[in-house]
């Protein structure tokens, strides 16, 4: 099984097809970053205190007129966060290195466009190919063979978001000089009554393993259609239209039909969850993850049965 | 029996089906160890469906194929254990080098070192240019790529689709010599299919002629020829009429003719010399004798009758 999974590294990383992918991802996040950089008047890395003041002064305002307000608590919270960066000497995360750091969470759907491609490609490009003829015919199980191809693309996934987290971290240190490398970041506890400091590249891990969930379930699909198909531009070309498209469509139908839930789209932010705001009402976090299951159960049962059911004509 | 005398491979009334079209009909044969076994047959006669069944790229709808005693389609890992194959053309990754692709097919298998790989790249020749991408080679680097795959884990077993297609004759002839010598040294079965008889006819030791689907025979091929059958001679005589008259005396059965000023006679090798001898008793001129063997493709047309496709 090792072997096999080398045999895929090798085939993957050989094509320079790969590296032009790393470059496109990390070339697109230095660009949007370098830009952001030079072009944004606006460096909240001095005067943040004068803003903080400002800001607790007026919150303090507010909250003494509204008296008794639902809005109230976030407002409150905000406020025992800003007193104990004031106290601490604690910049906000916008105005140090992580701030970039955290944005480069907004380019994972590259990863996961690309991953889609490698995906959709790994099965049938051996098709067009014709090589899926040498492959075959050696002791290695079909269904060995496959799975060495699912796990080469998820070892993929997991490379290039390495590549795009220590990339971000590297990038922003130098450009803001490692400010506030080392700080922690605030929240208020369950309770109410406590701020903590929790850790910043934690959150940041959090928001990748969040993302990820998404990754592995259009990444799956791309799989299946290209093993089912064995057509890696239908592969390609289905899922991504299904990553930028599904959840809107699926925005639209959830406001007519309860059925919608039941739909991948509508599953694969499980942040709707952790922020209490279900897509459709009485969604809950078992409920998505029980769907996420069935679908990628389905996924890969359809994946394994025609690519070791089938014969191989062409 | 013991092992040496078992054949290697066993087809039994081995069927394929697709839909409700039967493509492979009851097909039967064995191949011994030690030979180049041909397959012949039209275009669309089978050859290419019973090779993939045979090396599990397609299912067997009814019957069974064994290899050295493992059923292909209940023990399929052990049964290719001992098969070196190229499908159709020799597929090879073109943006990998030669020895990259070895060693991709290496890695699927048990216990094939790295010396191996360089015997057998030494083996099919391709040395100098192993490094190089699969890109850069020519159809016959290919080849001989393809063969060095199919040969790194030493099979018992060679089984070659096609094996001529889009080789120059010096690669033929140079495949040709290769596979009986393999099959003689090494104890190997070579399976080929083709459907270029005089091909067949130079590197086969036994054809199976299929049509159909349906397997028509299974013969011995002589040297140049098929067992048993008689060669055509060409004489090339004055006066040719009295030559004519000499040849259907000789034998009541004879086949003579005259075609093209050439004296056109059916004759058993042995006989050509004493044919021969009593053209010259009678005075006549023999400038010229050619056998020009009764070659597989008439074989083949007579039994497969012609030019229908399946």
């Amino acid at each position: 099984m090792l072997n096999l999974i080398r045999n895929e590294n090798m085939k993957l990383y050989r094509r320079p097809r790969t590296w032009i992918m790393f470059g496109i991802v990390l070339g697109l996040y230095a660009f949007v970053m370098l830009m952001m950089h030079f072009f944004t008047n606006e460096t909240m890395t001095d005067n943040w205190r004068d803003r903080y003041e400002q800001d607790r002064q007026h919150l303090s305002e507010t909250l003494n007129a509204n008296g008794a307000s639902p809005g109230n608590e976030q407002l409150t919270q905000e406020l025992m966060k800003i007193e104990y960066a004031l106290e601490h000497d604690i910049p906000p995360v916008h105005a140090t290195m992580w701030s970039g750091v955290m944005d480069s969470t907004g380019f994972i759907i590259l990863v996961t466009i690309m991953t889609v491609v490698v995906a959709g490609d790994i099965v049938a490009s051996e098709f067009t190919w014709g090589t899926i003829k040498m492959l075959l015919i050696r002791p290695a199980s079909r269904a060995k063979i496959l799975l060495s191809k699912y796990l080469a693309s998820f070892l993929f996934a997991l490379l290039l978001l390495l590549a795009l987290l220590s990339f971000s971290i590297v990038l922003n240190g130098i450009l803001t000089g490692f400010s506030g490398f080392g700080q922690p970041m605030l929240t208020v506890n369950d309770a109410g009554d406590k701020v903590e400091e929790v850790s910043l590249l934690g959150n940041v891990l959090k928001a990748y393993a969040l993302s990820t969930v998404e990754l592995i379930m259009f990444v799956t699909m791309s799989f299946m259609i290209s093993s089912v198909f064995r057509s890696s531009a239908l592969a390609i070309a289905l899922s991504i239209v299904a990553l930028l498209l599904g959840y809107l469509v699926t925005l639209n139908l959830a406001m007519y039909f309860d059925w919608a839930k039941y739909l991948l789209f509508a599953n694969t932010d499980l942040t709707q969850h952790l922020e209490g705001r279900p897509l459709i009402e009485g969604m809950t976090m078992t409920f998505s993850i029980a769907m996420l299951a069935i679908y990628f159960a389905a996924f890969n049962f359809f994946s394994w049965l025609f690519f070791t059911k089938r014969d191989v004509a062409s | 029996m013991n092992e040496a005398e078992t054949p290697i491979v066993q087809l039994r009334n081995v069927s394929k089906k697709i839909g409700s079209k039967t493509i492979i009909s009851q097909l039967s044969f064995d191949v011994p160890r030690g030979e180049v076994f041909g397959f012949l047959g039209p275009n669309g006669a089978g050859k290419t469906t019973t090779i993939r069944m045979m090396v599990g790229l397609m299912s067997i709808t009814e019957g069974e194929i064994h290899i050295e005693g493992a059923s292909v389609s209940r023990d399929f890992e052990k049964a290719i254990e001992h098969v070196g194959a190229i499908v159709e053309n020799p597929e090879m990754y073109k943006f990998l080098t030669g020895y990259q692709n070895l060693m991709h097919y290496a890695r699927m298998r048990n216990g094939i070192a790295k010396e191996r790989i360089d015997e057998v790249v030494a083996l099919v020749g391709l040395s100098n240019r192993i490094h190089e991408k699969v890109k850069t080679y020519s159809l016959g680097m290919r080849q001989r790529l393809g063969v060095a795959q199919a040969l790194l884990h030493r099979p018992s077993l060679l089984i070659l689709d096609e094996p001529t297609n889009g080789l120059d004759p010096a690669g033929i002839r140079e495949l040709r010599d290769y596979l009986r010598k393999l099959s003689r040294e090494e104890n190997i079965a070579v399976v080929v299919s083709s459907h270029l008889l005089s091909e067949m006819e130079l590197m086969c030791d036994k054809v199976a002629i299929i049509q159909n689907g349906k397997l028509i025979d299974v013969r011995a091929v002589k040297g140049d020829q098929l067992e048993g059958s008689a060669g055509i001679v060409q004489l090339e005589a004055d006066p040719i009429e009295q030559a004519l008259e000499i040849a259907k005396a000789f034998d009541d059965s004879i086949d003579a003719a005259i075609q093209d000023g050439k004296l056109r006679v059916t004759l058993n090798r042995e006989d050509i010399p004493k044919l021969n001898a009593q053209l010259v008793e009678a005075g006549i001129k023999v400038y010229s004798i050619q056998t020009t063997t009764k070659s597989l493709e008439d074989t083949f047309l007579e039994m497969t009758g012609g030019d229908q496709i399946a």
